[in-house]
């Protein structure tokens, strides 16, 4: 086993509520709030959650484009947060991120070269001749051509924009890159192919990847591993077969209930869950997901869950934990507990109503 | 006979680039209390067939031709596309409601909630500014909003994003219309709020007996929520059914190319072995721009059946292959088995 590419541990970052005169801070949004996980290279770690999850604050507190407040991020084995200057630079060249927006994300008033080659020129990578041969290749693996570079983003589709913000990554040859949301922005026939393209280069060129999505179809065809996160902490993680097979907490089984399927047989009853996500600058005490959960008991008012390991399968939930604990370790007798008790309340909430 | 029926509509934008036909001859019915899903990606047409109902399409825009017909429960029929202005408005937010994607933007931030909804009956209804008032109460408590007396005189900012849309579809209920057009109605929200608001919405067409028109891209919330549904590319129905029929057997090679580019659940990337394999099937290139629509079939360029030089010479119509069941496409019953296309690279120059 090889040491993985990038460790979070404990990471935390707090955006500060100023308030008043003296813009004195009077509070925190914790938008992360102690997440950790590590991916090993080559490997894919889906980030899964709901908009204020704080999915996107891990994505780029990774790349310190937002600083981290608290935890440790290491990549290749040293340390994201102490690294400054040339040290900071030379990390950054070997970790890139595609944003969400390919309309946002891409200055209109630069021709693509001189967004292909402003990190080739930061970095110092090749004379002009190799740049333009980089800026070459990477437009030939997202399936464009050098004739690209002479036009601005405005003149490409959006699908043909992510790709062009994909080449921005993957022209500087980094190991590892961020996904916030890539595909989200496009339309259906156009996300399989810009999915097809990422799972491509992973192949080709190595690369390991952070995906962050809220749709969990394309997060468990694209990713090894899938973390679930609800209000800034991770509650549940494991290997992608087992996570989809086997949920564990109760915000997963709801999350996954409520995606609308077109199989039938997919069509089973929606767990509908109650309320909105409450504020990251004001947590619920306890177990974060506790206001929201059909299954909430005292201890869940009262105890942050730890993790329960079970057969790598990591799920933070009082409950989870005793069925897993009654199943005798058995990840899936447990997980189907879960299910009929989510069930058992889907059912008791449509009679009461 | 259907509560709204629209025939051959053609709505064009008159552009300094010429002319734009974005909905080109789109004919559809929405049966008294059912739900029709509209399909498509975005620039198919779908949201200005629902703005050209209500005549909202804005300039250049111009309805070219064709009726939409709206019956009332007597047997009255009225063309909304020849009613006079002042009549029309009494449809807008009276017969017809609107529910808009972005809940933000369809509320006026200076406003409270219970004037907007207030609004909305006072407009179509002879009533007091107390009895509205009563009713923008009755409607908050309708769409399940806790607390709806607080509510009431708060503003849209102070609500999340799936409350506001609560109070967006209480006002498009406020005045008891026979239909809604619902415009995207949950895709800017969260999945688990995207399913309260859809199980309110079917709960409500029970309780009221409201049609709806709902447009969306999410072929899943089409099936779960619509008795019939309609598929739009490039401004025209290609394939038109009941939900159940058409999920269990597409016919038309678009419906059939977008549900198989979606990862079904089980699938994983590159599991299997073989290069090609455990790739998404994917529709190639992207959808035309009204300018650039190709002669024949507008499909044909994408389509993995495509048989040229047929396919490419008249647009073929819409013809019915099963009971309710229309497709436009002459092969729908004998497609064969779809040509690998490779991913068209470097198209640009």
């Amino acid at each position: 086993m090889t040491s993985p590419l990038v460790e979070v541990a404990g990471l935390q970052t707090h955006f500060p509520v100023r308030k008043g005169l003296l813009r004195r801070a009077v509070g925190a949004v914790r938008a992360v709030d102690g997440v950790s996980f590590s991916i090993g290279k080559g490997r894919t770690l889906g980030l899964v959650g709901e908009s204020g999850c704080g999915k996107t604050t891990v994505g780029r507190s990774l790349l310190r484009l937002v600083e981290p407040t608290g935890g440790s991020v290491r990549f290749d084995g040293r340390d994201v947060r102490a690294a400054g200057g040339a040290e900071l630079r030379g990390l950054r060249r070997r970790m890139q991120i595609v944003f969400q927006d390919p309309y946002g994300s891409l200055n209109p008033r630069m021709k693509v070269r001189t967004i292909l080659e402003e990190g080739l020129i930061i970095h110092r990578l090749g004379t002009a001749a190799e740049r333009l041969e980089r800026m070459t290749r990477a437009l030939a693996r997202t399936g464009l051509t050098a004739a690209a570079l002479d036009r601005y983003p405005h003149e490409f589709s959006g699908g043909q924009r992510q790709r062009i913000a994909i080449a921005r990554a993957i022209v500087i040859e980094p190991d590892f890159l961020v996904l916030d949301e890539p595909i989200s922005a496009l339309d259906v026939s156009i996300q399989a192919q810009v999915v097809n393209l990422l799972v491509e280069l992973r192949e080709q060129l190595g690369l390991t990847y952070l995906f962050i999505s809220h749709d969990l179809s394309v997060v468990e065809y694209v990713s090894d591993d899938v973390a679930v996160m609800y209000l800034g902490l991770i509650v549940e993680r494991a290997p992608a077969e087992r996570l989809y097979a086997e949920p564990l907490h109760p915000y997963t089984l709801a999350l996954f209930s409520a995606v609308p399927s077109v199989e039938p047989d997919r069509r089973r009853r929606r767990i509908v869950l109650t309320g909105d996500v409450p504020s990251p600058a004001r947590p619920p005490a306890g177990c974060r997901f506790h206001p929201r959960c059909p299954l909430a008991e005292q201890v869940c008012r009262e105890a942050e869950p730890p993790a329960t390991m079970v057969d790598g399968h990591a799920v933070h939930c009082h409950v989870a934990a005793r069925e897993v604990e009654r199943a005798g370790g058995d990840a899936a007798v447990a997980a189907a507990c879960m299910a009929d008790l989510m069930a058992a309340t889907a059912a008791a909430s449509a009679t009461a109503t | 006979m259907p509560l709204l029926e629209i025939n051959n509509l053609v709505t064009a934008f008159h552009t300094p680039a010429g002319r734009v036909p974005a909905v080109d001859g789109v004919s559809l019915s929405v049966e008294r209390g059912k739900t029709l899903g509209l399909v498509g990606e975005s620039g198919c047409g779908k949201s200005v067939t629902a703005m050209s109902i209500l005549r909202l399409v804005a300039a250049p825009g111009v309805i070219e031709a064709g009726e939409i017909l709206l019956r009332d429960a007597s047997g009255g029929v009225l063309n909304l596309v020849t009613l006079p202005e002042p009549r029309l408005r009494e449809v807008r937010g009276g017969r017809i409601g609107m529910i808009f994607q972005e809940p933000m933007t369809s509320l006026n931030p200076v406003f409270t909630i219970g004037d907007q909804i207030a609004e909305a009956v006072l407009l179509h209804r002879d009533v007091s500014r107390a009895e509205a008032r009563g009713r923008a109460l009755e409607m908050l408590e309708l769409v399940r909003i806790a607390d709806p007396t607080r509510r009431l005189d708060e503003y849209p900012h102070q609500l999340s994003g799936g409350m506001r849309q609560r109070v967006v579809i209480a006002m498009a209920l406020a005045c008891e219309p026979d239909l809604i057009i619902a415009d995207e109605p949950t895709t800017a929200l969260d999945v688990t709020i995207q399913a309260q608001i859809l199980d309110l919405l079917a709960d409500l067409r029970q309780r009221l007996g409201t049609a709806i028109l709902l447009i969306t891209h999410d072929l899943g919330v089409v099936a779960e929520t619509c008795d019939d549904v309609a598929v739009m590319y490039a401004g025209r129905i290609v394939e038109q059914a009941p939900a159940a029929a058409l999920f269990a057997k597409p016919r038309h090679p678009y419906t059939i190319g977008l549900l198989a580019a979606r990862p079904e659940r089980g699938s994983r990337a590159g599991q299997k072995a073989g290069r090609a394999a455990g790739r998404l099937r994917t529709i190639p290139g992207m959808v035309p721009a009204p300018q650039y629509f190709p002669a024949g079939c507008r499909f044909h360029p994408r389509c993995a059946f495509a048989r040229l030089p047929e396919c490419a010479g008249e647009m073929p119509e819409l013809r019915e292959v099963a009971t309710g069941h229309f497709v436009r496409c002459p092969y729908a019953d004998a497609l064969g088995e779809p040509r690998r296309l490779d991913e068209p690279r470097g198209q640009i120059a």
